[in-house]
């Protein structure tokens, strides 16, 4: 029973770092823009197939594609911002970008299926059934290796942000736009930089997800959902609340996965969702800003 | 006559934004208005043909489904379109509606329609704490709860098959009996939607009329700005998005109903929410009929895209092509465009269109400019001073 439970805890870290990636990427998008971006886990789905892909090509570990994916993800986001986002009225941004990016994720679902049918794909790795044991607990070694690539992302991320005078810009971007465009930040520019970030991050998640996972068109629907479940609990705009959330959302989810099995410990993300709008609608570590968005 | 008051009101400021009492305009309202009622009937009485008109039950049968769409296209907007949330996951209520009509009836026995109704009231008083919950957030927030809400229901009627028949779906009792034969059956259930639809334009109508109507757009410009002028905001908000459950959910059952069979895939599908969503921003979400128009030319356009290239996963990039571009280029619909066009022949127009903030401004300095002078015309009565070019010259930079 223990050995269970130490699993199942070590199994929550290492999903709750994935997860705290990806709701760091989508807090990005929100911070800079104001936008929810629902197509953040279609994207994610897209790097996992191109993983698969280029995997399937050459054979060569799916890791490697992150060198393509990675920078190709970052200019999709800066194009992105700069030619649809930007180009919507600010007076209904938030609803419209949201619609906006919905489309994006059906024509993305829809062109993965088109192009490699619905089946369900799996990459297939010399190390893709090894595992470590530790403390009695078996965990595959392919979901230490997506948390690694995760959390130095994040690290990467968290540097970026508070040691480089861009993400000086891009946090003062994040916390008050005009006044920050009065000091001389070009904001249009940083804000597509801190989009192209955002969809840098779904870059990675997708190969790290690619790694120990059956992936299909649809499986985005069932990455959003916990993804904006954790950006609202965690209040929208605030990554270390963001990244809190999704480490303490995973780890319930995967502790509850032993009493209730694996379709209903998922309901927890939606109940902390609901809990955390009736309580306290602004999210638990979110500013100001985040309850009228 | 006429042609002496057009003269003797000019409105240099402004030529678009004339006075309603203005003869041109009002020639041209009247024949405007008769046009929208001609055309109005023509489109009634086609609607009403098109079971005669079909030739084959499966021509019918695609008029049923989007029939369909556009009683949820209806019951969508009443949130939508006034109170400008924008719920992508109207789903929830559709499903649910679904549902209650064959639990009810499954288990109960009662008369499917009597489950009908009584269904809807039951998902409309499911929608309360729904609608509190989400209700408190606003914007995009808001969105990801509706978004929310279908994948909770969709994990629950999967989860619960003992109920629900899970994935392997739940038979709805046919409400006619067997004699009635399937091209009947969709006559019947074509204009069962046709009432509901005009049930639906009724009620929405009357709310676009009402102080409550006034209220719920208020909230749409500006939420804010209406808490501080005294609209309960919170209380109609919730009010109309009870209502628009209510209505999405008839819809769903009488859907159920006429489709026989339920696969939580397809009730609480994020896609049959998203219809909804574009079919409303298509034909105009502030307009009455937008959403019918919308359902009509979308919902017909998706028929044959199936027809033609099956039910594939590219039916799916072309949903989203649609959307993007309705939402990157016309996010007012096809209705209030067409309608702005036609309003740019008249002479003078009135806003029968309803105009943002800025319009408004600018129109009420135009009156403002306008009395201003004609009081100061009749107190000084010199005629040659002419005050109103005083005042467009230079008292109002």
């Amino acid at each position: 029973m223990t050995a269970l439970i130490t699993q199942a805890v070590i199994l929550g870290i290492l999903l709750g770092g994935l997860y705290a990636l990806l709701a760091a990427g989508l807090t990005l998008y929100f911070g800079v823009m104001r936008v929810v971006m629902i197509a953040h886990s279609a994207f994610l789905i897209l790097a996992a197939y191109l993983a698969w892909a280029f995997h399937r090509a050459t054979g060569i570990d799916p890791l490697f594609s992150l060198i393509a994916t990675v920078p190709l993800f970052f200019l999709l986001g800066v194009v992105m911002q700069r030619f649809l986002l930007s180009r919507l009225k600010p007076a209904t941004l938030t609803m419209m970008s949201v619609l906006l990016t919905f489309a994006i994720a059906l024509i993305i679902e829809g062109m993965l299926g088109f192009v490699w049918t619905g089946t369900q794909r799996r990459i297939s790795l010399s190390y893709s059934t090894a595992s470590l044991e530790v403390f009695g607990a078996n965990i595959a070694v392919v979901k230490l290796v997506a948390f690694g690539l995760a959390a130095v992302s994040l690290l990467a991320l968290y540097l970026l942000m508070k040691a480089t005078s861009f993400g000086q810009a891009l946090r003062a971007t994040i916390q008050h736009k005009e006044a920050a465009a009065l000091l001389g930040i070009d904001t249009e520019k940083v804000a597509g930089y801190g989009f192209g970030l955002g969809l840098a991050t779904a870059a990675i998640g997708g190969t790290a997800l690619a790694l120990d996972s059956t992936i299909y068109p649809s499986l985005h629907w069932h990455w959003i959902g916990p993804l904006m479940a954790i950006i609202v609990v965690g209040g929208l705009g605030s990554i270390p609340g963001a990244a809190i959330a999704a480490l303490v959302l995973g780890l319930s989810q995967s502790l509850l996965q032993i009493p209730l099995g694996t379709t209903w410990a998922q309901t927890v993300f939606y109940l902390a969702l609901f809990i955390t709008l009736m309580v306290r609608p602004q999210g638990f570590f979110g500013g100001r800003l985040a309850q009228r968005f | 006559m006429p042609n002496a008051s057009d003269l003797a009101t000019p409105t240099p400021t402004a030529p678009d934004t004339g006075r309603p009492d203005d003869s041109a305009g009002e020639r041209f309202d009247r024949r405007l208005g008769l046009a929208k009622a001609g055309l109005g009937v023509v489109a009634i009485v086609l609607a009403l043909m098109v079971p005669w008109l079909a030739p084959d039950a499966f021509i019918l049968s695609v008029a049923v489904v989007i029939a369909s769409y556009a009683a949820f296209a209806v019951g969508w907007n009443f949130v939508g379109g006034f109170t400008g949330y924008i719920s992508l996951g109207h789903a929830s209520y559709s499903g649910l509606g679904g549902y209650a009509v064959a639990l009810l009836t499954t288990h109960t026995g009662i008369n499917p329609w009597v489950a009908l109704v009584l269904g809807a009231v039951v998902v409309a008083l499911l929608a309360v704490p729904i609608g509190i919950a989400s209700l408190r957030v606003r914007g995009a927030s808001f969105v990801i709860v509706s978004i929310a809400l279908v994948l909770i229901l969709l994990l629950v009627f999967q989860s619960w098959a003992s109920v629900t028949g899970g994935s392997e779906g739940l038979r709805v009792p046919r409400p006619f009996d067997s004699s009635v034969l399937r091209p009947e059956q969709h006559t019947r259930f074509y204009f069962l939607f046709l009432v509901l639809i005009g049930i639906a334009l009724v009620v929405w109508w009357l709310i676009d009329r009402s102080q409550f109507g006034a209220g719920l757009k208020a909230i749409r410009e500006d939420e804010d700005k209406a808490e501080a002028l005294g609209v309960p905001t919170f209380r109609y908000k919730l009010v109309v998005f009870v209502i628009s459950a209510f209505f999405t959910s008839l819809a769903g059952g009488l859907y159920a109903l006429w489709f026989g069979n339920l696969d939580p895939v397809f009730q609480f599908s994020i896609l049959t929410g998203s219809y909804m969503v574009l079919m409303s921003l298509f034909g105009g979400i502030r307009s009455l009929v937008g959403p019918v128009v919308g359902a009509v030319v979308v919902g017909y356009a998706m028929e044959v895209f199936k027809a033609q290239y099956g039910d594939s996963q590219f039916h799916l990039v072309a949903l989203g092509l649609l959307l993007a571009v309705v939402v990157l280029f016309m996010p007012e619909g096809v209705v209030p465009e067409v309608l702005g066009l036609v309003h740019r022949l008249r002479p003078a127009a009135t806003s029968i269109r309803e105009e943002s903030a800025a319009q408004l401004l600018e129109r009420n300095r135009a009156i403002d400019a306008e009395r201003r002078a004609q009081t100061e015309a009749t107190s000084e009565r010199e005629p040659v001073e002419d005050p109103r070019h005083a005042t467009t010259g230079k008292g109002r930079s």
